[in-house]
């Protein structure tokens, strides 16, 4: 019985360091090739261990006129990505409590239109919204992506302050009104407090999903000004510098990176919100 | 309008009112919703009979079929259909199975558990185009870790450019989606199997069955229905997947990695053909649809054959 007990362990531990090493490598062989110099990383020795650490790439890549314009890509997509999931908070909010609790008719095929169509290839809408852009000179501005990320963000996160206002326990509310207090007064006094975690998750869920879009700024934007930084770390690869090229990566991760390991919790809660119905 | 809201509520009028106010507070978002997603399908769908006029921005003139009559007479656009389902049967299968076994890891004690479940969500965060140059390194010609790895094990006795070769380079793309899509679908596996009641297992061990009878008695029926939702979204994601492909090939080698997706894109925007391309968009979310629709309709047949759920 203990020898099993060992053996189960030892399979365990084992699993768990593949895992580990087929998710975190690729990450990790991005990183070790962003601290070394050019000539490391095209000679042909294998090392998995970085033999002279060097950070000239991550200057590089950040100086103003570098080509793929990675600073003004960050100033960018934080003023974009923040845009967004603000708007998206600010529409999500109401419509998801009248969702929730409100006698909405036709409410099942409200919720259901919406996350359909979260779910639809982006393509289908792409096509006409660059012919309306264009015929009425709007493409290249800040205002042509975050209207369509927050279009294509909306429907999830909707979804997500449902799930958690759903969770939201109704005596409060009803105590509330009671005491003659307005739908409105009860949404932004009394429902706003509450559902804070589920408004750092549907944020941070928006953010993430506006930082890593590609193809709305690929179509949308010509202009180098107004360039993501996805679009940018894709004019790196042009480029044929590997160092500057996981360089840019890594600045285009990082953001993203630290909301994911800081709020991992929301996160997981907005999946466990999903599955227990 | 607050004053409205305010008012004591008259037994008579309540109902309406609510329901006013219900449609009210989600109006702004349906009508965001409406002209990002319902405007443009329809403009689409028109389109799509039509041709185009692309420096005037208007329609050209109307030619009915003819746009998916060429798209089904071309050998780019059929032979891309192909492998845009198989590229997606694949990730979806690849991302199951693994998932699946990832979760059931971290549904076990260990030390180390809460840092490995952040280095596995971690990919999600990870944009596609960083996730393309990754791999793009990983399996560069010169540079990349997979030949000198290789080289040095003795599995290949020269460089080998894998990129170059179009079989090759849909399945490194694959292998980059899937490395992306496991977190998610990870996540809600463990949720699944966290709601699990383990008396069950108890009991069974008890009565004696074996790790695979207990995994396919117990806990394969019992996961599949969270298996098979999780499926059909990985699938339709997978249909959607285009800044891979875009930053590791382009498409090529000679069209060997253009998924229907990416084929829209080059007639919208490379030759600028927005009604053969919208004609291709339809085919797309016909496919996407089908896929997703052929388990509720098989499941209603079932229902009305032999009656029972």
């Amino acid at each position: 019985m203990k020898k099993n007990l060992i053996l189960k362990n030892f399979f365990i531990y084992f699993s768990a360091l593949i895992v580990f090493l087929i998710m975190f490598f690729p990450l990790y062989g991005l990183i070790l090739t962003s601290i070394q110099p050019e000539n490391i990383i095209r000679s042909r020795n294998l090392s998995f261990f970085p033999t002279e650490i060097i950070f000239t790439h991550f200057a590089e890549v950040l100086k103003p006129n570098h080509i793929s314009n990675i600073y003004e890509g960050i100033k960018n997509s934080l003023i974009v990505s923040f845009l967004t999931s603000f708007l998206c908070i600010i529409l999500a909010f109401p419509a998801a409590y009248s969702l929730a609790r409100l006698n909405l008719p036709a409410k099942n095929i409200i919720l259901g239109t919406l996350i359909s169509v979260y779910f639809l290839p982006t393509i289908l809408f792409v096509i006409p919204l660059f012919v309306i852009l264009v015929s009425y000179q709007l493409d290249d501005t800040i205002l042509s992506l975050v209207v369509p990320y927050t279009a294509f963000t909306l429907p999830f996160v909707i979804w997500i302050l449902k799930s958690f206002i759903d969770k939201l326990p109704v005596e409060v509310e009803e105590a509330a009104k009671i005491d003659g207090c307005s739908t409105l007064q009860l949404l932004i006094h009394i429902i706003f407090p509450l559902l804070r975690p589920g408004l750092i998750a549907a944020f941070i869920f928006a953010f993430i999903l506006s930082w890593v879009e590609f193809l709305t700024p690929l179509i949308f934007t010509n202009n180098l000004k107004i360039s993501t930084v996805a679009l940018g770390l894709f004019r790196s690869t042009i480029d044929i510098k590997i160092g500057q090229q996981a360089a840019a990566a890594i600045i285009t991760l990082i953001p993203v990176t630290i909301l994911m390991i800081f709020f991992q919790q929301y996160i997981t809660k907005v999946v466990l919100s999903g599955s227990d119905k | 309008m607050t004053d409205l809201l305010n008012q004591p509520s008259n037994s008579q009028f309540k109902f309406s009112r609510e329901k006013i106010l219900a449609f009210t507070l989600i109006l702004p978002s349906l009508i965001l919703v409406f002209i990002t997603y319902l405007y443009p399908a329809i403009f689409t769908f028109v389109i799509s009979f039509a041709e185009y006029d692309i420096i005037r921005l208007k329609i050209k003139k109307f030619i009915q079929f003819k746009n998916f009559e060429f798209l089904i007479s071309n050998y780019f656009f059929t032979s891309s259909v192909l492998r845009t389902i198989y590229f997606g049967f694949l990730i979806c299968v690849c991302t199951t199975i693994l998932s699946f076994l990832i979760a059931l890891l971290l549904n076990e004690k260990f030390i180390g558990k809460a840092f490995l479940r952040v280095m596995i969500v971690l990919p999600w965060a990870v944009p596609s185009v960083v996730s393309g140059v990754l791999w793009g390194q990983m399996f560069h010609a010169d540079t990349g870790f997979l030949n000198a790895l290789l080289y040095q094990l003795g599995v290949i006795s020269g460089y080998k450019i894998w990129l170059a070769d179009p079989l090759v380079a849909l399945h490194v793309i694959a292998i980059a989606e899937i490395w992306k899509a496991i977190p998610f679908m990870t996540l809600f596996f463990l949720s699944g199997l966290q709601s699990l009641p383990s008396e069950v297992f108890e009991a069974a061990s008890v009565d004696g069955a074996n790790v695979f009878q207990r995994f396919s008695n117990i806990l394969f029926p019992l996961m599949l229905p969270i298996a098979i939702p999780l499926f059909l979204i990985q699938f339709v994601l997978a249909m959607k997947s285009f800044d891979t492909i875009f930053v590791l090939t382009r498409g090529g080698p000679g069209g060997g990695t253009t998924t229907l997706n990416y084929f829209i894109y080059q007639e919208a925007f490379e030759t600028f053909n927005l009604g053969r391309a919208s004609a291709a968009a339809y085919v797309l979310l016909i496919i996407t649809l089908a896929v997703v629709l052929i388990p509720t309709i098989s499941r209603f047949l079932m229902k009305f054959f032999w009656g029972n759920k």
